[in-house]
């Protein structure tokens, strides 16, 4: 009885907590209702987006001495002039700013990218008034959203390189070890071209590129394609928030023990062990709730068939088991709910991205081979089947490996709770 | 009948830190017996292995005749007990908390609904039960925190140090409370490091150091028991060996002595001995013009114990 008591009371400060329901529910129905709007513009087809004219002014030059091979400006101009874009983009060079404000206002392109010389120094040297101007054919709207979002994107991961190379670095001090000044433009190269080419995986079709760039639009009547793929970027959002949502749940008890309710409750005549099991339950209950309401969400406002009944009831529980058993075995680890802002945001992004639960729709090779050894990754195996209309015959491997790993991380975690409660 | 409270040779260490080295000690049923001592003296560590939040080293302890580590389910039942630090959900209402709270002692349905309207009255929130705590102020969270320890009714509630960082106002409340609970039949074990509570709440106090009870006994019995007498502090308006030398024959005077035109005497009661000293003066034509009496109090008594002062 008093498990369901403590479960109960969880559960009813869950409801109060606008974090909590903003994450759980607001957010993945949101990002896939930004991504829905996104190819229902698409689809629907009264925006004709097949051919976007892209004009580029690249003076940039790469500065001497510079840690990379190629300048800023040039991968941003390749970018446009990419073989993997050439269905949907056409491209142009101008020699200069004035040339290509007169192509746009002839109407010859629809937008010019203009890169100033010195942009690769200042981006460099981190100058934050450096700027890529970008002119639009002022009655267009989705193509120079489009260019300007690929063009921010690629900086964005230029600048998350510099990221890169300070984690590296202090992972590497962390270790002992240094990072050879020598080593670090090849680090950068590295990086830079490894997103460069991620980059160029996503804008391989306008469906990819609209999918970065998820500008609201009217929607309307989705074909079959773009529907089914609607169902797995909505898997992906839900395993995402589901591990996250159990495991912001899971840190109640963490909440508890700084705030002395916990304490207070073993001061009650009532046993650790049916205390811890209160709190394990409502998370158990967070995470299915939340599954069963976003299944429902999905189905009625983006027409998503999530499956057969027993296939997605598999794919839905073994979700369950695989986020309360990591949540509980993460927040084990944690000393203080301070520190579950960067373990949750950063671990379980980073699992998500590893196992590709961003890039659901895409399946790429490298995210499906990580994705075997992931919690999520299994999740998302399941949902695939079900999605595909698989018989609940073919869930049984995926729910047994969801289950176990469930249990394993389950009972890993209870025992060190145990041992710190006790 | 066993007492309500029964500790015997309780220890706990902390790694190499040894916090209570020992303890015993023992409370009526009814009365209030205060833990005093100084910070660090391991009164919280006590009270947290009577609670059954942690596990005594060595040594057993038993409320209402049920021992802590044999029957702790039913130690814990026959138990209230008030956190220092106000231990709620501030994101449930005030009536919401004592529900939850009276679950975990097992209350349930008609029963517990009840309770909770008595509890509310007894702390007077039963206007703002509705409300959320953490619009509360302090002095009402502190009020809620302790209906928490009432709702089963318990036979004995321990409070560890309830008026710590407070205005006097809520001291005032919070004592008064404490109080009542006591003429209401509850056996109260209350921590204090105040030597003024001690004194103004406890039938018996026992006074602990360094993780040792180092005293124990009424209030009027420790002080005896250490043999401090009342210290008088007087000025006259001249010197007069004369009057001197008359006061130390007088009786219930221990000691007279006199230091820049202050004269300390030390007495058994001053209430006795304060005239005589008047007559002796006037008899010699001598005036006194300043009188300060310093009653020994349980400060003294933990100087004397201890060489040490009970704040630091
Ligand atoms: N959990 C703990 N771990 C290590 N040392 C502790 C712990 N709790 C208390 N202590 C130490 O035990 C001693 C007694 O502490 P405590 O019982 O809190 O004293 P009091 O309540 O009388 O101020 C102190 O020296 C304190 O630092
Ligand atoms: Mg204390």
């Amino acid at each position: 009885m008093k498990i369901f008591d403590i479960a109960f009371k969880d559960l009813i400060r869950s409801t109060r907590s606008l974090f909590l329901i903003g994450m759980a529910f607001a957010a993945p129905l949101l990002l896939t209702a930004l991504i829905y709007f996104a190819f229902g513009s698409i689809a629907s087809g009264d925006m004709s987006m097949a051919d976007i004219k892209v004009g580029v002014v690249n003076a940039d030059v790469l500065p001497a001495n510079s840690p990379l091979d190629v300048s800023l400006g040039e991968n941003i101009r390749s970018m446009f002039f990419d073989d993997s874009v050439r269905s949907w983009i056409t491209a142009s060079d101008y020699a200069d700013e004035a040339a290509a404000h007169g192509a746009v206002d002839a109407q010859e392109i629809g937008v010019a990218v203009i890169i100033p010389a010195t942009f690769t120094k200042d981006y460099l040297a981190g100058k934050t008034d450096t700027s890529i101007t970008i002119l639009q054919d002022p009655t267009l709207t989705i193509g120079p959203t489009v260019v300007r979002d690929m063009v921010a994107s690629l900086l964005d991961g230029v600048a998350g390189g510099g990221i890169t190379i300070k984690v590296v670095s202090e992972r590497m001090t962390v270790n002992g070890k240094t990072l050879e000044p020598a080593g670090i433009p090849s680090l950068i190269q590295r990086y830079i071209n490894w997103y460069t080419d991620f980059q160029r995986a996503l804008f391989h079709s306008l469906e990819n590129a609209a999918l970065v760039v998820t500008s609201p639009a009217p929607g309307g009547e989705l074909s079959n394609d773009i529907q089914a793929m609607m169902g797995l970027v909505m898997a992906g959002q839900l395993i995402f928030f589901s591990f996250y949502t159990g495991a912001y749940a899971m840190m109640s008890i963490l909440q508890e023990s700084e705030e002395g309710t916990l304490e207070r409750m073993f001061t009650t005549p009532t046993d650790r062990t049916t205390i811890l099991a209160g709190k394990f339950l409502a998370v158990f209950i967070t995470v299915i709730l939340q599954g069963a309401v976003l299944l429902i969400a999905g189905h009625y406002l983006f027409k998503i068939n999530w499956g057969e009944p027993g296939s997605l009831a598999l794919s839905l529980l073994g979700q369950m088991f695989a986020s309360v058993g990591l949540a509980v075995l993460l927040v084990s680890f944690i000393k203080t709910s301070k520190q579950a802002g960067p373990v949750f945001g950063g671990g379980l992004t980073m699992l998500g991205m590893l196992s590709g639960l961003f890039t659901a729709n895409m399946n790429i090779d490298i995210f499906n081979t990580m994705g075997n050894f992931t919690p999520q990754g299994w999740v998302l195996k399941a949902w695939r089947l079900s999605l595909a209309g698989q018989p609940v015959s073919e869930l049984i491997v995926p729910f047994v490996v969801l289950f176990a790993m469930g249990i394993v991380m389950f009972v890993i975690g209870a025992r060190m709770f145990g041992k710190r409660f006790a | 009948m066993s007492k309500a409270i029964e500790v015997n040779n309780l220890k706990k260490s902390f790694g190499e830190l040894q916090a209570v080295q020992g303890v015993s000690f023992s409370a009526e049923a009814g009365e209030v017996l205060s833990l005093l001592g100084p910070n660090g003296a391991g009164k919280s560590t006590t009270i947290s292995m009577l609670s059954g939040l942690l596990t005594p080293s060595e040594g057993d302890a038993s409320i209402m005749g049920h021992s802590i580590s044999r029957e702790p389910l039913l130690a814990k039942a026959a138990l209230g007990v008030v956190p220092q630090d106000i231990a709620l959900y501030p994101d449930l209402s005030a009536r919401e908390n004592l529900d939850f709270w009276g679950k975990m002692y097992g209350l349930r349905g008609g029963a517990l609904k009840i309770r909770v309207d008595e509890v509310l009255e007894i702390i007077g929130l039963s206007d703002r039960q509705k409300d959320k705590v953490s619009t509360f102020s302090g002095g009402m969270k502190r009020r809620v925190n302790i209906g928490a320890a009432l709702l089963h009714k318990p036979k004995v509630i321990i409070m560890d140090e309830p008026t710590v960082g407070i205005d006097p106002q809520s001291r005032r409340h919070i004592l008064e409370n404490v109080k009542q609970l006591n003429a209401q039949g509850m056996t109260v074990l209350y921590t204090t490091h105040y030597m003024e509570e001690a004194a103004e709440l406890s039938n018996h106090i026992a006074i602990m150091d360094m993780g040792k009870v180092i005293a124990y006994g009424t209030h009027d019995e420790l002080i005896r028991m250490v043999g401090e007498q009342t210290r008088i502090e007087v000025t006259l308006n001249m010197e007069a060996e004369k009057v001197l030398s008359s006061w130390r024959s007088t009786e219930g005077v221990s000691k007279i002595d006199s230091l820049d035109g202050k004269v300390t005497a030390l007495v058994d009661d001053s209430n006795r001995v304060l005239p005589r000293l008047f007559e002796a003066a006037s008899k010699h034509g001598v005036r006194i013009t300043s009188v300060d009496i310093q009653e020994p109090n349980l400060e003294t008594v933990f100087l004397h114990l201890t060489g040490r002062a009970l704040r630091d």
